[in-house]
């Protein structure tokens, strides 16, 4: 387990449970037909000042009626006045979600969960490997080595989606790439008008030639794809200690009290959803478990 | 086509790890069944149904795999990207034709076995036929995992009724 | 009204009449009186106001999937053992509103529910069940969030415990070290003879209300008849679940066993055992709409390992089988619990195994995992 305490706005002592502070919808970016960037405002000026994310944490965002849906913060860890979420429209929240005009109120509680540990990377090389939304929790960490770009040796970024249509923040690559960080693309199928690569993501590491004993793996996306990535990373002899993984699991309460959401004896709003590998091979693969 | 490697295209081939690990013998006699090819973005290479005749290994560029499928048109499988190795199916004795076509998305530099010499030099020296056959095995067998895993369509959108969350 | 004074360290003897007067003076102190009875046949826990209440001569046969209660003219209150119903409801409700939106002038706001805390007097808490309430203090009193409603209702407590003499057959709290002899966490502790209530002070709380009744000294007799009656019962147990201590070891080495294949054929996942557990803690969180739309009441409800709807995933489930859903019932309460609270989550009261329609046996299932361990070496 790797607790992670950060400033939380979801008070330890709440003579409620569960109760949501309010967020305005500042700005809705349709990023594919069915995954929507919701730029949100908390309400309250205290509120706002108190509220700080790592990269890697998610909120809970309410809609009265609906529920409440675990989304992962997708934005800049050093802007204070908004957060980003980048939603998929998967169920009846999330759809409602995306589906939010700017004006708009959403509960929200959080920041919940373990972080990605980019601070403790310095000096590393880093290969970030995602697929599909997976890049939405990844992206504060792309940010935050932007904003500290001399600390951080070779960054790479493996990223690919079902089409060229479903990749996220196409047009923020370049940026990137500006920054040092190198970008490998690729989509399970394509029209004859994409000019990249055709294939899974684990195959972007055949282009990679990585120092093990300096490089840090962070991955998410779905969780076949992170096996193919553990098994890519092990047979480059990455240790297991230098691979980072981000769960995803049914969640109602977000802070490990209703159960939903456990990997063996993990909680994974509380424990994750970022994990370091060797904490969670033994229970990683376990068929239904 | 040359059919002749320069000084370059040698270097370039020795760069690559599987033929870095021969013995300089088994080098040697590839290099002289290997042809430098050149391709333009948009050319094909080979076409799906056509026999076979050359391996290739990419240098430089990228070729996309395709397959037409009546009602719907060429398909992009996959793409081969440099340092892999193309039309496998040349050397394999069960497959009997081109089982994609090949075309150039980028301009691209491959070097082209001559397949039927590779075959014979394959059968004459039973060590480097091991090692050839190894290599080809383990470019089949990731292409089959690949394509598992392209099969799942794990992106996959979930059915739209569902009523939880 | 008693002129000696009450020490902690000493039994005393309280003629069972007064078990009334006992639970007129905590009425009195505004507690609501709450205890066994027998309703539909089983015993269940309600309001009681005195003896005439408790199931007295009620012996309760239990085994695997079979439960029958059976009047006698023995002269005990407290022996039959408890039925589906546990405790658990009265600090952890199967549905609580957790606040409620409001909308006014277009704008959503939240409300907080009505705050009601009850005094409650259990009456009859047996040491398997105390255990369960130490269990799940430990869910819902927690160093980073302690549950409010839990925390309030739980300050409020007065809890009279009874040993166990007459153990069900179902029972392995011996196994465990949960009973069948109560060692803390009450206010009165009862031990029922034929003749007499000896009762224990736990707490302050405790010896103000005993103070006044007319007890009197324990008597050599009557103690040690009360030793060989929990002698006894520590025998008499219908089950055993030998070495608990190596269950998380064993059962996470195991995840691949092929008893879990086993179990599943006959698992309905109905979730009977996750209802009447006294330590399971899953919930749901539901939103309620009035039918003007003004109001959503956002409900906490019980929930359970066994329903599909727990291990959603968008576009499928992490768990698609029933046999993934019971290894994760199985190995959340004997492995899982350790490392996330401390203990085990059982405290072997056996209701899971009275309660199951296919009559599964959670001792028998262990003891196939550990009987037959897998070879070392799983995937990977």
């Amino acid at each position: 387990m790797n607790p992670n305490p950060t400033a939380t706005l979801a008070s330890a002592s709440a003579d409620t449970l569960l109760v949501p502070f309010w967020a305005e919808v500042v700005a809705v970016r349709q990023e594919t037909p069915n995954v929507a960037t919701l730029t949100l405002r908390l309400e309250d000026a205290d509120a706002r000042r108190r509220y700080r994310f790592k990269p890697g944490q998610f909120n809970m965002l309410s809609l009265p009626g609906l529920g409440e849906a675990a989304i992962s913060i997708s934005s800049d860890p050093a802007e204070r006045d908004t957060l980003q979420h980048t939603v998929r429209a998967v169920g009846n929240v999330s759809r409602a979600l995306t589906r939010l005009k700017p004006g708009a109120r959403v509960g929200l509680r959080g920041p919940f969960g373990t972080a990605w540990p980019v601070e403790g990377c310095r000096c590393r090389d880093l290969i970030l490997v995602t697929g599909g939304i997976g890049l939405a929790p990844l992206r504060p960490v792309i940010y935050e080595i932007i904003n500290h770009r001399a600390d951080f040796g070779d960054v790479t970024l493996l990223y690919g989606a079902r089409t060229p249509a479903d990749l996220l923040y196409t047009d923020e690559y370049a940026a990137w790439e500006a920054h040092d960080i190198r970008v490998l693309l690729t989509v399970d199928r394509a029209e004859a008008d994409w000019q990249g690569t055709v294939g899974v993501v684990p195959i972007l590491f055949y282009r990679l030639r990585p120092h093990p004993e300096r490089t840090v793996v962070f991955s998410c996306g779905p969780e076949i794809m992170m096996h193919f990535v553990v098994y890519e990373a092990m047979a480059r002899r990455i240790p297991y200690e230098h691979i980072y993984l981000s769960l995803e699991r049914n969640m109602k309460c977000g802070q490990g009290l209703c159960g939903h959401c456990q990997v063996g004896p993990y909680f994974v709003c509380r424990d994750g959803p970022v994990f370091r590998f060797d904490a969670l091979a033994p229970f990683f693969g376990v068929e239904g478990l | 086509m040359n059919c002749e490697l320069d000084e370059e295209t040698l270097r370039a081939l020795w760069h690559l790890p599987w033929f870095r690990r021969l013995k300089q013998e088994h080098f040697a006699a590839l290099a002289q069944i290997a042809c430098l090819r050149q391709v333009k973005a948009g050319e094909v290479l080979f076409r799906e149904g056509e026999p076979q005749d050359f391996l290739y290994v990419v240098l430089e560029g990228r070729i996309g795999l395709e397959i037409h499928v009546p009602g719907r048109g060429n398909v992009r499988l996959m793409t081969v990207e440099p340092e892999e190795v193309l039309g496998w199916s040349s050397v394999i004795p069960a497959a009997r034709r081109r089982t994609a076509t090949a075309v150039a998305v980028l301009s691209s530099r491959l070097v082209a076995l001559d397949a039927p010499a590779l075959l014979r030099l394959c059968e004459e020296d039973p060590t480097l036929g091991y090692l050839v056959m190894r290599r080809l095995a383990n470019v089949v067998a990731q292409r089959l995992l690949i394509t598992r895993l392209q099969l799942l369509d794990i992106y996959a959108h979930p059915a739209e009724e569902g009523c939880h969350e | 009204m008693n002129e000696r004074t009450l020490t902690a360290d000493v039994v005393v003897a309280l003629p069972k009449l007064h078990l009334d007067d006992l639970l007129a003076a905590l009425r009195q102190r505004g507690y609501q009186t709450h205890g066994p009875r027998l309703r539909d046949g089983v015993v269940a826990y309600g309001p009681i106001e005195g003896l005439k209440d408790l199931p007295r001569g009620v012996v309760v046969h239990q085994d695997a999937g079979r439960y029958r209660a059976e009047q006698t003219d023995h002269p005990l209150y407290f022996a039959a053992t408890p039925g589906a119903d546990s405790w658990k409801r009265y600090l952890f409700p199967p549905r609580r509103e957790l606040f409620h939106f409001h909308r006014r002038n277009g704008r959503w706001e939240t409300a907080a529910p009505a705050a009601e805390a009850p005094r409650y007097a259990l009456i009859g808490v047996r040491p398997c069940e105390l255990a369960a309430l130490a269990v799940q203090d430990a869910v819902f009193l927690r160093e980073d969030f302690t549950d409010p409603h839990y925390h309030a209702v739980r300050e409020r407590l007065f809890i009279v415990a009874v040993n166990c003499l007459h153990p069900g057959d179902t029972c392995f709290c011996a196994s465990l070290g949960t009973g069948p002899e109560a060692a803390s966490g009450y206010d009165l502790l009862l031990t029922e003879l034929d003749d007499v209530f000896l009762v224990a002070v736990g707490s302050e709380a405790g010896r103000e209300v005993l103070q006044p009744l007319p007890w009197e000294p324990a008597t050599a007799f009557w103690l040690s008849q009360a030793q060989r009656g929990l002698e006894h019962a520590r025998q008499a147990m219908g089950r055993r679940l030998p070495d608990p201590q190596s269950l998380p070891e064993t059962l996470l080495s195991n995840l691949n066993h092929p008893a879990w294949d086993e179990v599943a054929s006959r698992c309905l996942s109905c979730a009977n055992c996750t209802q009447v557990c006294p330590t399971c803690f899953c919930w749901d969180v539901q939103d309620e709409i009035a039918l003007d739309g003004e109001t959503v009441t956002r409900f906490r409800v019980w929930d359970s390992c066994f329903s599909p709807q727990l291990s959603y995933l968008a576009g499928g489930n992490a768990r698609t089988t029933v046999r993934a859903r019971y290894r994760q019932w199985v190995t959340h309460k004997f492995a899982s619990w350790e490392r996330q609270f401390g203990t085990l989550g059982c405290v072997g009261c056996g209701r899971c195994i009275t309660w199951c329609p296919a009559g599964i046996d959670i001792t028998e299932t262990l003891a196939a995992v550990r009987n037959t361990p897998q070879p070392a070496g799983g995937e990977r």
